[in-house]
């Protein structure tokens, strides 16, 4: 039977019945776990919000009202972890003059926590990343390229466990090919390894090390026609992940996409679009008594 | 409705203890505000926004008239190609055909009549594709047709398409080969320039395009653009 459409079945039947408000704040407070998940993608140095003439996003987007909304959402929220799936750089006049440094220093202000490469943040070089870097407080996540015999060797880490209010919360990050999409002078000796296998590997590791929450920040694309690896594969393909915040493919998504992973469990992909026009947010209600998560279910 | 999702969320896990459950509840923000909020990041921002604004706004030189990109191939088109041309080949004695393929789609502003700045150019070339020198076969040429029969049209210099067919200009009946001054994103296989993998040699230049526009203009001082059409079927 679906799962997810017996739940819905049952709460309709009982679910008024069971609980009183005295009951549930009791119960709310000594049960649930509550993470508030924040993140963008293909940001592309869009400091300033679109202009008012904008076809799109008629002055949407820019950082200081993204801060604006992150800012409000902490002063409600304890526990919140802020994260970016890559492609930071390029695409206004302050990356191309300023080489990055501005992105990062603005990301480190509004507190992101992680973030993932994204083809054109090897737009300046890997020795321009490095140099923008330096104003950066948070991590750069990327597992499946293997930057051992490249200056980035050591300079970003395949996973990261954040505490959030009693909740361990595993993030690694993936990112898409880069031959054909970045010149091999800039790539130089990187390995691009095989996404899914790592990203498998990874989830074991974060789930063995005992997170409850596992979270893909992924810079491989929301789908493909042709058979490159997508969001959407990863996700069927994939074991204990269990969100994957995506980017690259500029995709916006209303709500979340869910698929069934290899042993039958659901998996989030979001997406935001791109240009800083749109914030994702997931809240995600972690029960205190069960450890060993294995399904997920969307409330509206 | 946040006391709607507790009590969904606490039947949840109540209802199925032994099959573990996170709930999510998720929500996509618009960011937008009336307003630009004054807030921490400001602060940082300003120097470097005053500074890019100044820089933007220099200019680098003049047009007497309005260019646009239009296929087959327009003022603006062989102005693009005939500025990476001559950028690439002023101190270089050419002893091989070579002709200059760019991109229309890479062209994403006009040039207006009147100053153009600094900034103007960034907004025609806001991508910073590189320029380099691909040495293909002869028999490219067949593909190179084929290609640009497909697009309508592509930026082109020191050559031209005559009812479909390639000429560039020095070719001789002997010639084994040819180069091609494009960009990486072209090499690379970008608009399904796919006979690119063809080459024989890439020599990569490391300059960008949209510096070498800048730096032509800025050399010439006012613009002057060919509105020969060079490319027929």
């Amino acid at each position: 039977m679906d799962r997810r459409s017996f739940l819905g079945t049952g709460f309709l039947v009982t679910g008024g019945v069971l609980f009183t408000p005295t009951l549930l704040a009791a119960e709310n407070s000594k049960r649930l776990k509550k993470v508030t998940i924040l993140h963008t993608n293909d940001t592309h140095s869009n400091i300033d919000p679109f202009p008012d003439n904008h076809a799109k996003f008629p002055g949407m987007g820019g950082v200081e009202k993204r801060m604006m909304l992150i800012e409000k959402i902490r002063s409600e929220e304890e526990q919140v972890l802020l994260l970016d799936s890559g492609d930071i750089f390029q695409g206004t006049p302050y990356f191309n003059k300023y080489k990055g440094v501005l992105e990062m220093k603005c990301m480190s202000v509004m507190g992101y926590d992680a973030a993932t490469m994204g083809n054109h943040d090897f737009d300046a070089g890997m020795e321009g990343f490095l140099k923008a870097t330096e104003h950066a407080d948070f991590s750069f996540l990327c597992a499946n390229y293997d930057f051992a015999d490249t200056l980035l060797n050591k300079k970003t880490q395949a996973t990261k466990v954040f505490k959030r209010g009693g909740v361990k919360i595993g993030v690694f990050g993936v990112g898409v090919e880069l031959k054909g999409l970045v010149p091999d002078t800039i790539f130089g000796k990187t390995q691009y390894l095989d996404p899914i296998k790592v990203a498998n590997e990874c989830a074991l590791e974060l789930k063995k090390e005992g997170c409850d929450l596992i979270i893909c920040l992924s810079h491989l694309g929301y789908e493909y026609a042709d058979a490159q690896i997508s969001d959407k594969v990863l996700a069927a393909n994939s074991e204990h992940i269990h969100v994957i915040l995506g980017g690259h493919t500029h995709t916006f998504l209303a709500e979340p996409t869910q698929v069934k992973n290899r042993a039958g469990n659901t998996v989030l992909i979001n997406q935001t679009g791109w240009g800083g026009v749109h914030l994702g947010r997931l809240d995600f209600y972690v029960d205190d008594q069960l450890f060993a998560k294995k399904e997920m279910v969307v409330v509206q | 409705m946040r006391f709607g999702i507790v009590v969904l969320l606490l039947f949840l896990i109540g209802a199925c203890a032994s099959t573990d459950t996170i709930a999510v509840h998720p929500e996509m923000l618009a960011v937008k505000a009336d307003t630009v909020p004054v807030n921490e990041l400001s602060a940082i921002i300003d120097p470097y926004r005053d500074s890019l604004k100044g820089e933007m706004d220099r200019i680098v030189g003049y047009s007497p008239m309005n260019l646009i990109a239009s296929r087959p191939s327009s003022a603006l088109m062989n102005w693009a190609a005939d500025a990476v041309f001559a950028d690439q080949t002023r101190t270089v004695r050419l002893s091989t055909p070579t002709f200059c393929l760019l991109n229309k789609g890479g062209i994403r502003s006009t040039i207006n009549k009147g100053n153009i700045t600094y900034g103007d150019v960034f907004k025609l070339m806001p991508f910073d594709n590189q320029i380099v020198w691909v040495k293909l076969p002869i028999e490219c040429i067949k593909d190179i047709e084929t290609f640009i029969r497909a697009t309508g049209g592509e930026p082109i210099a020191n050559a031209h398409i005559e009812k479909g067919k390639l000429l560039i200009n020095g070719m001789r009946n002997d010639a084994t080969h040819f180069w091609v001054i494009t960009s990486d994103y072209l090499m690379n296989g970008g608009d399904k320039a796919t006979f690119f993998s063809k080459q024989i040699e890439v020599n990569r230049t490391g300059r960008l395009v949209r510096d070498a526009l800048m730096s032509e203009i800025e050399l010439v001082g006012t613009i002057s653009a060919d509105s020969t059409v060079r490319i027929s079927f």
